[in-house]
């Protein structure tokens, strides 16, 4: 059931990208609602999926790396509906829809079901905790270099004078800036609970905070990363292109500590000896 | 219905065939309540009528019972309205009939034939004209109908094309550039370094905008004072313009000044400022006053008028490309239009021809009252349905044989014959026809 569901929501995402990414191409009109539908949609088939596996299981579906990208992929869904429904933007829509769907979509290539008996230490309170946090952040900073990303194609239009027709279903600069402005000390925050609920876990489960496992170590060097960038944003006032870029480069970290640590090195959240890997921040 | 004799004609002048001379001379100011439409509707064998004038054109609409002889008979009475010489205005007018007359009004109702393509006042104006004339009872079914499927085209044109999306003009060129640097304007500031009909332009689509008072600069204080009240604006010395622009989000600049009065130096200082806030600058004047190295500061979006003229080009190219997708829209509107013209044309007979089976059918059923006395209800019941459905079947042949005649275009004869055959000439009333004898047409029941 919860399969299925989830299968529909991937197809939902595909098929909003689908409309959403032809909707660019054509460049018509400012709103894509047809794009904005299939994913809310798809949303809501993926929320229930979620929910469902959550019943079946008797704890929080956060252990695999298929429930990992799932939750990412909802969670950037979610924010971006957030913000959709404040001023429905057909870009930021061609941004989400895809990446969701190349998430869910490779979500789907893991097996969801744990073959070997859990590990006990999964079986704990911190798992909600540790993991929504980290995967939240991770989230945000994701919409925030999407916001990055339309900052740096549109600011080049405008100081080119290449204007075109491509800038009209843009944000203006300002909006995205804004976006930017808000987001980062959000995701910051969430991103400094991911680690502080993850040592506090290991404190409990191993009796040590802090182990300089792979997976935490590049977390502190992402953390430090947007610290910096918090600051230069705050006290500096660091805005516009600078800001922007900086949030494609730290989107490139935390997509390093996300997937490409997991993969690399071993630790305690590659649970690599079994048929699974977890992928906390 | 319009028959063989109703047809539309569209006639008037614009912008594209009269000059501004002549398009004074035939203009309607008189006609807020609609009484010259009502003048114009006695002319001979007009039977509905608009007018529809706005600065750029004047057109009659109207059905008529003979378009050749109407449009002649209506641009006479229009000079006798205007009081010029009938020989001086009618070189200047068109004539449109039947599809070519409903194909202009889908045009001029959609933006396609204004002087600024897709510019989105004329459909008002068509919407007021109609208003006042249905009040004034100039119009009538078919008018009210064309009106209707007009305004429906002209919704589809801005729904479904993009002819309306793009800014066609330098000054709100420069807004457009401005929101999508700043996003909203209401909060923001606007100086206005110098003066001249360009910048002026610009600055008052800006203040359309911007709530905060305008700063007006001016080399001399009077000059700066006079722009301000007109304005409403804040008037400034130029010892300000540092000050100025570390405040300012838009500035508008257009001195005659022969050296740049604002230089990448001193820009450079007002962007450290600023903290690198972003600033539009427009530069209006010729020759420059920013020095364009400027516009490669961090946050300083400078446009000169030549940039900003290029967008506008661009835009217009992209309305024309957009105004071909449209006309496709408006060829399927005319069709669906004529289409149901032609069935008002089919539409009687079909009436009349049913209204004529029924009658035998209820004749014949009569005359055997007698014979059919002993059946009981169920069985009468029976006959009813029986003998109703034999009527309907013979009357499908012919009703699909007119209506099959909207592809041949051969609508009249195909009604003609129709009615010949059936004799229903009585039947069908304000047809002007020979009389012919009816037939015949009793049934033998009994074989």
């Amino acid at each position: 059931m919860h399969l299925i569901l989830f299968k529909v929501a991937a197809i939902f995402y595909l098929i909003s990208s689908i409309i959403y990414l032809t909707f660019l191409l054509r460049s018509k009109g400012s709103r894509c609602l047809s794009g904005f539908a299939f994913v809310t949609a798809g949303l809501v088939a993926h929320t229930i999926s979620i929910i469902h596996l959550f019943i079946a299981q008797g704890y929080f579906p956060m252990a695999t790396g298929f429930d990992a990208l799932s939750l990412f992929a909802w969670l950037i869904v979610a924010i971006h509906t957030i913000l959709q429904l404040r001023d429905l933007n057909p870009v930021l829509g061609a941004m989400a829809a895809p990446i969701a769907t190349v998430l869910m979509f490779a979500a789907s290539t893991l097996s969801y079901q744990i073959t070997q008996p859990i590990v006990p230490v999964l079986k704990s309170w911190w798992l909600p905790i540790h993991v929504s946090f980290a995967l939240a952040g991770n989230a945000v900073f994701t919409i925030m270099a999407m916001a990055g990303a339309m900052y740096i194609f549109q600011e080049r239009l405008i100081k080119k004078k290449k204007i075109g027709r491509f800038h009209r279903i843009l944000p203006s600069l300002e909006t995205l800036d804004t976006l930017n402005r808000r987001a980062l000390p959000i995701g910051f925050f969430l991103l400094t609970l991911g680690i502080i609920s993850g040592a506090l876990w290991a404190s409990s489960a191993w009796g040590s905070y802090w182990d300089w496992d792979p997976k935490e170590t590049w977390s502190l060097i992402t953390w430090f990363a947007y610290a910096a960038m918090v600051h230069q944003r705050l006290a500096l006032g660091w805005r516009g292109k600078k800001a922007a870029v900086l949030a494609l480069a730290g989107f490139a970290l935390v997509m390093f500590t996300f997937i490409g640590v997991s993969f690399l090195f071993p630790g305690h959240h590659s649970f690599v000896s079994s048929a699974y890997w977890v992928v906390l921040t | 219905m319009t028959g063989e004799t109703q047809d539309f004609l569209v006639l008037g002048i614009n912008h594209n065939t009269a000059p501004v001379l002549i398009r004074e001379k035939v203009s309607f100011p008189g006609n807020q309540d609609g009484s010259i439409t009502r003048l114009l509707v006695q002319t001979q064998d007009v039977v509905e009528c608009i007018i529809l004038s706005t600065c750029n054109r004047s057109e009659i609409i109207a059905v008529v019972a003979d378009a050749d002889s109407s449009a002649e008979n209506l641009i006479n009475r229009i000079s006798e309205i205007h009081g010029v010489n009938r020989e001086l205005i009618r070189p200047y007018f068109y004539v449109k009939k039947g599809p070519e007359a409903v194909e202009h009004l889908f045009r001029v109702t959609s933006s396609l034939d204004s002087m600024v393509l897709g510019e989105p006042q004329i459909v008002g104006q068509v919407k007021e004209a109609f208003r006042r004339d249905a009040a004034a009872n100039t119009t009538g079914p078919l008018l009210n109908r064309l009106l209707h499927r007009a305004f429906f085209t002209a919704k589809r044109v801005r729904t479904e094309t993009g002819i309306a999306l793009s800014a066609v003009s330098v000054a709100y060129v420069a807004v457009e550039l401005a929101k999508k640097i700043l996003g909203k304007l209401e909060q923001r500031e606007a100086l206005l370094i110098g003066a001249g009909e360009m910048a002026e332009l610009t600055a008052r689509h800006l203040t359309n905008v911007v709530k905060k008072p305008i700063r007006i600069i001016n080399r001399t204080f009077e000059n700066a004072c006079i722009l301000a009240s007109q304005f409403e604006g804040s008037p400034e010395s130029m010892e300000n313009l540092g000050e100025a622009l570390s405040s300012a989000d838009v500035v508008i600049s257009s001195t005659g000044s022969c050296d740049p009065i604002i230089q990448f130096s001193q820009m450079k200082t007002v962007m450290r400022r600023r903290r690198h806030r972003p600033i539009f600058m427009i530069d209006i004047a010729i020759p420059r006053d920013i020095e364009p190295e400027v516009n490669d500061l961090d946050g300083v979006y400078l446009y000169n008028i030549d940039d900003l003229q290029a967008v506008v080009d661009e835009n217009i190219g992209e309305r024309r490309i957009e105004a071909q997708k449209a006309g496709r829209i408006v060829d399927q509107e005319v069709r669906k239009f004529m289409n149901w013209t032609t069935s008002l044309e089919w539409a009687p007979t079909i009436v009349a021809l049913k209204e004529k089976f029924e009658e035998i059918r209820i004749n014949e059923i009569t005359k055997m009252n007698g014979k059919l006395g002993s059946l009981s209800a169920a069985e009468r019941e029976s006959i009813e349905i029986l003998t109703k459905a034999i009527i309907n079947k013979i009357a499908h042949g012919p009703i699909s044989f007119m209506k099959q005649s909207i592809k041949t275009k051969k609508i009249n004869q195909h009604v003609d014959f129709v009615q010949r055959v059936f004799g229903l000439d009585e039947f069908v009333s304000g047809t002007e026809r020979e009389e012919i004898e009816t037939p015949n047409y009793e049934i033998d029941h009994r074989n």
